[in-house]
């Protein structure tokens, strides 16, 4: 646990350097939404989920995204094409739902939430965190492709 | 560990001090206060060991107002840009109500 807490700690001081030291502001906004997960990814190895989900979702998932959308949208005119390379994943990822779902459907079944709810939510921790992680990195890779692709 | 946390959070804070000094713009001012609170969740961690319910609370209200703090900034950035045609931070020449 001690080797984990120090590469993280290791990993959010290097991507905190690479935001001051690089010049294009929306490479800085992203290094910045990696520091913010890592940071956050340190409460989960001290077991505390809930801070995690409020990071992630609040922070990162809110305001981050949008500081990378302004630091995106001063640099370039935004484009409103979609490209066929990205419904690949989708596709994969509405599938892998899809299959959860109807794997799943039978025992969960419809139920009102109450108190103490998540606590018996039938799913695995370590399974939501690894969807929370990859649906920021497509966002954050979505950026760059629509940077990218209006540089050239 | 403790300490090792409370270090990377002085670092995180220090870089984050550093890249507003050194901002020539408002995003990369917005960036670099993200980036401070950011060392303020990192600095939380502590408090949880000793206090943990009373640290969840301060966790929350952290969160959320310092999300609203960045959200205004947001705005005043949009703000500032449809009136002046810039985000240049020298075109924020003084700050405050003028009080008549």
């Amino acid at each position: 646990m001690d080797y984990l807490v120090l590469t993280l700690g290791i990993a959010t001081v290097l991507f905190a350097c690479g935001v001051l030291l690089t010049r294009d502001n929306l490479y800085a906004s992203l290094y910045m939404s990696v520091t913010l997960i890592l940071i956050a990814t340190i409460y989960t190895v001290y077991s505390i989920q809930s801070v995690f989900v409020l990071i992630t979702f609040i922070f990162v998932g809110a305001i981050g995204i949008i500081t990378i959308a302004l630091a995106a949208t001063y640099r370039f005119i935004p484009a409103r094409k979609i490209s066929v390379y990205w419904l690949i994943p989708i596709a994969i990822v509405t599938a892998i739902v899809a299959y959860t779902y109807y794997l799943y459907s039978g025992q969960i079944g419809i139920v009102f939430i109450k108190e103490h709810s998540f606590a018996s939510f039938p799913t695995e921790y370590l399974l939501m965190v690894v969807f929370l992680v990859s649906l920021m990195a497509l966002l954050m890779l979505s950026a760059i492709k629509l940077v990218r692709g209006e540089g050239s | 560990m403790i300490w090792f946390l409370l270090v990377v959070s002085a670092v995180v804070l220090f870089i984050g001090y550093l890249t507003a000094i050194s901002s020539k713009d408002l995003i990369r001012l917005l960036i670099s206060l993200e980036l401070m609170f950011g060392s303020v969740f990192l600095a939380l961690i502590p408090l949880f060991t000793t206090l943990p319910s009373s640290a969840f609370g301060v966790a929350v209200i952290t969160i959320f107002t310092s999300s609203s703090e960045l959200l205004i900034l947001i705005i005043a950035i949009m703000l500032i840009d449809k009136e002046f045609r810039t985000i240049s931070v020298e075109t924020i020449s003084s700050g405050g109500d003028r009080v008549d």
